[in-house]
This record gives C-alpha cells, structure tokens and sequence, in this order.
C-alpha cells in the first residue's frame, strides 16, 4: 500500500492517477511547491496523521 | 447527478503488517469568493456525518493568502473536547459544481478537512455500501 511509505503527520502529493508519490512537505503550501517543481501540476493531496488507527474526530 | 467513490484504503498500524482500514471520502477543491480566486489543488476531505459543519485544515487559508483569526471564531465540541475554529466563507468546488459556504478551519487537524452536516450534506443524498465498500453521492439542488 503506498502510503505506508508516507511522512507521517505531513502533506502528500500523489500522481494524477494516484499511484505515485509525487512530493511531501511539512504546510499544504510547501508540497504543492514541490509537487509543481517535479513536474505534476494537478496532484492529489492528502494530509497523513501522526500515526495510522481508526479515527474519531 | 449521482456518483460512486470507492472507499479510500489507509494503513493499520495496530494490526498485522498488512492491516488496513477503509474510509469514505471525496475528492475537493476550495478557494476564495472573489472573482477568478485561484482554487487549491484537488484534495482527499472525509464524507463525515458526524461533523456538524465542514472543516478544514488552516494550511489552505494560509495558501490562499488569508489571516486564520480574521474569521469569526467559534467553538466546536469534538471527541477530545473542545478546540477554537474560525469561519470563513469559501466555494466549495464538489461534484454538480460548486458551492458556496461558511466552513471552519482549524490547526492541527490529523486530516485536510471533514465533510460535514453544513457545507457538504446539505447538498447531497448520501448512502454508505459496505458490501461494495463505496459511498453513493446524489447531487440535490434546492430552488
């Protein structure tokens, strides 16, 4: 599963179709300067948790 | 205008090596009321019914320029109690075209944002298949 390999507590860009991970950063602001520097204009962003359990916010 | 999203697989990290959990959310895009406002790239925000209104996380407000305490504040009651939000009103960019709401932002949230009762519910049927592990969208639109 490829976000096991994430950051975690980080932001993460994937690939348009979702099977890469194209940047990660510490702000929103920063993966998307990454995520364009490498070339992928339109990612997908997801924001990890500082660990992987259920959730109940 | 009806949509279905498979659920989203995350990592267990309290499981076996292989463990996982599933979750139900929604592709997004926001961005400020001005004309032509610059939207944030796509994002993944959790279809939650359990959250009165919609929430994001702070970072966006800071990408599109905007002062976090410059909104209205307002209190909300979650799990581990209490935490300060501020509201500003956004175009939430959804399935069926965008939408304009009053959604929270916050600090430290664990994910970008939750989909909630206000801002999100309002303008969709929901339904949840645990058989085919996906979550059933249908745009309502209101005169």
């Amino acid at each position: 599963m490829l976000l096991r390999s994430a950051p975690l507590n980080s932001w993460i860009a994937l690939s348009q179709d979702e099977t890469e991970i194209v940047a990660t950063g510490a702000t929103y602001s920063e993966v998307v300067e990454r995520s364009e520097k490498a070339g992928v204009s339109d990612p997908l962003i997801i924001k990890t948790p500082d660990q992987w359990s259920p959730l109940s916010l | 205008m009806r949509q279905k999203i498979p659920y989203k697989i995350y990592p267990d990290a309290f499981g076996p090596p292989d463990a996982h959990l599933y979750s139900a959310m929604l592709n997004v895009q926001i961005a400020l009321l001005s004309a032509n406002a610059p939207r944030t790239k796509r994002f993944e925000a959790i279809i939650d019914s359990g959250a009165t209104r919609t929430l994001f996380h702070a970072d966006f407000l800071r990408y599109l320029g905007v002062d976090l305490t410059a909104g209205e504040p307002e209190i909300i009651q979650g799990i581990g109690g209490r935490e300060s939000t501020y509201l500003h009103e956004i175009a939430l960019y959804i399935p069926g075209g965008a939408v304009k709401i009053k959604a929270a932002f916050k600090d430290g949230l664990p994910v970008a944002g939750l989909l909630g009762m206000q801002g999100f519910f309002e303008f969709f049927k929901v339904s949840f298949d645990p058989e085919a592990r996906a979550c059933e969208i249908e745009r309502v639109y209101r005169a």
